[in-house]
């Protein structure tokens, strides 16, 4: 299953708030059972102090009882001393029983008729004890046979039973509240447990799989490169090759075009020179017609004029023809020798100062342009670069003469050269003039090898721009115009910064 | 030219009759006088160089010059140079490269086959003519040994 980048921000997000629920709920039942732990031991500790002073409480009454039973017998006041110490305990006691119950109506109400049954229960005692120190004993003791006392004790003796039960019943239920509090916690902590553990699962196993993802993707890409790498040396090395190889056709034709040229102006050189021995035989044979002349005579004439009129002006004129034909085919095939030969060299890429290039290229024209009133400006920073320090030379010279030669007659010559750095590793010079122009239509044309444009008022083959698209293509690059008629052309060429890499990938 | 026992040959291979007629109209007007003798073909040339059986035999003691161009039909004048060079009877004559190509390549290969002269045919005929002229100026005065 493809995880995309969304679907991986959701899910984290979504994983995140999981964890964080199932950590909120372990907090949150921690807190609570804090809380219930807290209740419960006040609970178990008050449940503890009632109990205590309940079973204090009922012993201070059976002291007491004893102490009156020992001295009624014995009438020992030995005897007397617990019953003398429950006595004064006794209502400090009390008190501490009641208020353990001040805030249970329904158990402070108990406590009352306790302390009553009590407080009666020592009175008894009291009179009893008194009776018997004055020496009543049988009165003191119809007192008691009047069981009066015995049930005041019961009726004590039922409520201390039913209390102290009461207070270990709240200390089991505290211990029991306790105990599933625990329980509970116990619980949310393993099921919170169970989500984190399976949030942090979840995001790893998505993080995983994303990362797989973005592995493979990765390899998917580098294998594509790799080819498209591969594809376009090849085509660089196709291209290369291609371009060497109409380079090295180029040179065969001139090469073989030419030998049978040589003939050609060969033989008309030898004509020309037979020439001569003719015309000096033919000028000396014909001589003005006489004016009796017979008609053979005439006759004769008639061929020694034509033969003069072949030898003087025929022969001449069609040698002239032709010396003047071969001489303008011998010119075209030594231009296109001239573009193969080039093609051929061998490129020596070196540190370029381009700068102090493009100086040169404007100094070697300065005369011509100051002459004028004109003038050349290189603005830029150009960058370092590795190229073919002839190819260079010989392209802006080429342009530079160009912007001298089709300069517009009405205004001086200005000349801006512009260098800087082009996108892919590469220098853009900028020859911008304000010559006389090229009309559109002919803005590919000026490049073709042979093609002129423009009034044809200045001497050339049509060769120059053919010559730098070829060079700047070379050097990997090459060379385009924008150029308005009348106003001035600008140049653009681009070349590889680092030429190296270019004939490497031939 | 050495004429003193037997006449010096000049052997013209030269695939273009119009320069071979060209070559021999020049060389005559420097004043050189010995027989040329034109093939247009590498084999026919070796056939006469080296004879039937190819051993160079039928050259020894002839005195020889060659005059070569490189661009032939059946074979490149390469060829013909490094046969010439490297046969013990037709090593010692001189060879005169005279071809088209200007390729320095070329030129260096020729010499360490052992050429003696290398001429680039001049572009234009006046230059042609020119040089052909100079060369036959040159036979005139060099000596040519004879073979073993």
């Amino acid at each position: 299953m493809p995880i995309s980048k969304n679907a991986l921000v959701r899910s984290t997000v979504l994983f995140l708030l999981l964890g964080l629920a199932a950590l909120l709920a372990i907090v949150g039942a921690m807190v609570w059972l804090v809380n219930e732990t807290a209740v419960n031991s006040s609970n178990l500790i008050k449940a503890r102090s009632e109990r205590s002073a309940l079973i204090t409480l009922r012993g201070l009454g059976q002291d007491a009882e004893t102490g009156q039973r020992g001295y009624l017998l014995t009438s020992n006041p030995a005897y007397l001393a617990p019953y003398n110490d429950a006595r004064a305990k006794f209502p400090d006691q009390m008190e501490t029983v009641q208020s353990a119950y001040a805030d249970e109506p329904e158990q402070a109400a108990l406590a009352a008729r306790l302390r009553q049954t009590m407080t009666e229960k020592f009175a008894e005692l009291e009179q009893t004890i008194e009776l018997a120190k004055s020496g009543r004993y049988a009165e003191a003791l119809a007192i008691v046979n009047a069981d009066r006392g015995r049930a005041l004790m019961d009726e004590a003796r039922v409520f201390f039973a039913r209390s102290i039960e009461r207070a270990d019943q709240t200390v089991l239920d505290s211990i029991a509240r306790q105990q599933r509090g625990i329980e509970m916690l116990r619980w949310v902590t393993f099921l919170g447990a169970l989500v984190i553990i399976a949030v942090v699962g979840g995001s790893i196993w998505t993080v995983w799989q994303y990362t797989r993802q973005l592995v493979e993707a990765q390899r998917e890409v580098a294998v594509l490169n790799a080819d498209l790498e591969r594809r376009v040396s090849e085509r660089t090395a196709d291209l290369g090759r291609a371009n060497e190889e109409i380079q090295r056709f180029a040179y065969i034709v001139t090469h073989d075009l030419r030998a049978p040229l040589v003939n050609i102006m060969g033989f008309t050189s030898e004509l020309e020179a037979s020439l001569g021995a003719l015309q000096e035989y033919v000028g000396e044979v014909v001589a003005p017609p006489a004016a009796d002349a017979s008609a053979d005579a005439a006759d004769e004439t008639g061929k020694a004029e034509a033969a003069r009129v072949a030898a003087f002006e025929d022969l001449p004129e069609a040698i002239g023809f032709i010396r003047s034909s071969t001489r303008k085919m011998d010119g075209l095939i030594n231009a296109i020798l001239k573009l193969s030969r080039e093609g051929r060299r061998t490129l020596k890429p070196e540190t370029i100062d381009l700068q102090g290039l493009l100086e040169n290229a404007a100094n070697a024209v300065h005369h011509q342009i100051a002459d004028a009133g004109g003038e050349v400006v290189i603005v830029g920073r150009p960058p370092a670069l590795l190229s073919d320090r002839l190819t260079l030379e010989q392209i802006f010279g080429n342009l530079l003469d160009n912007a001298v030669k089709y300069r517009s007659k009405d205004r001086p010559l200005r000349v801006r050269i512009e260098a800087g750095i082009g996108p892919g590793n590469t220098v853009v010079v900028k020859v911008e003039d304000n010559g006389r122009g090229i009309a559109a239509q002919d803005h590919e044309r000026i490049f073709e090898l042979f093609r002129r444009s423009g009034s044809q008022d200045q001497a050339g083959e049509g060769i120059g721009l053919a010559h730098v698209r070829s060079m700047a293509r070379n050097i990997g690059g090459d060379i385009g115009v924008q150029s308005e008629l009348g106003t001035g052309s600008t140049f653009e060429i681009t070349f590889a910064r680092d030429l190296r890499k270019v004939i490497g990938a031939i | 030219m050495n004429q003193q026992a037997k006449p010096v040959l000049i052997v013209m291979i030269e695939d273009d009759e119009g320069h071979a007629r060209l070559i021999e109209k020049n060389i005559r007007r420097a004043g050189v006088s010995n027989e040329i003798i034109p093939f247009t073909n590498g084999t026919e040339a070796l056939n006469y160089l080296m004879g039937p059986d190819g051993s160079g035999l039928v050259s020894a003691g002839r005195q020889i010059l060659v005059l070569l161009d490189l661009n032939l039909p059946d074979m490149t004048g390469i060829d013909i140079l490094e046969k010439i060079k490297s046969n013990q009877h037709t090593r010692r004559s001189p060879v005169v490269v005279l071809t088209t190509t200007d390729d320095s390549r070329e030129i260096q290969r020729c010499y360490d086959l052992g050429a003696n002269v290398y001429i680039t045919k001049p572009v234009n005929y006046e230059g042609f003519a020119n040089a052909i002229r100079q060369l036959g100026l040159f036979f005139a005065v060099m000596q040519v040994p004879e073979t073993e």
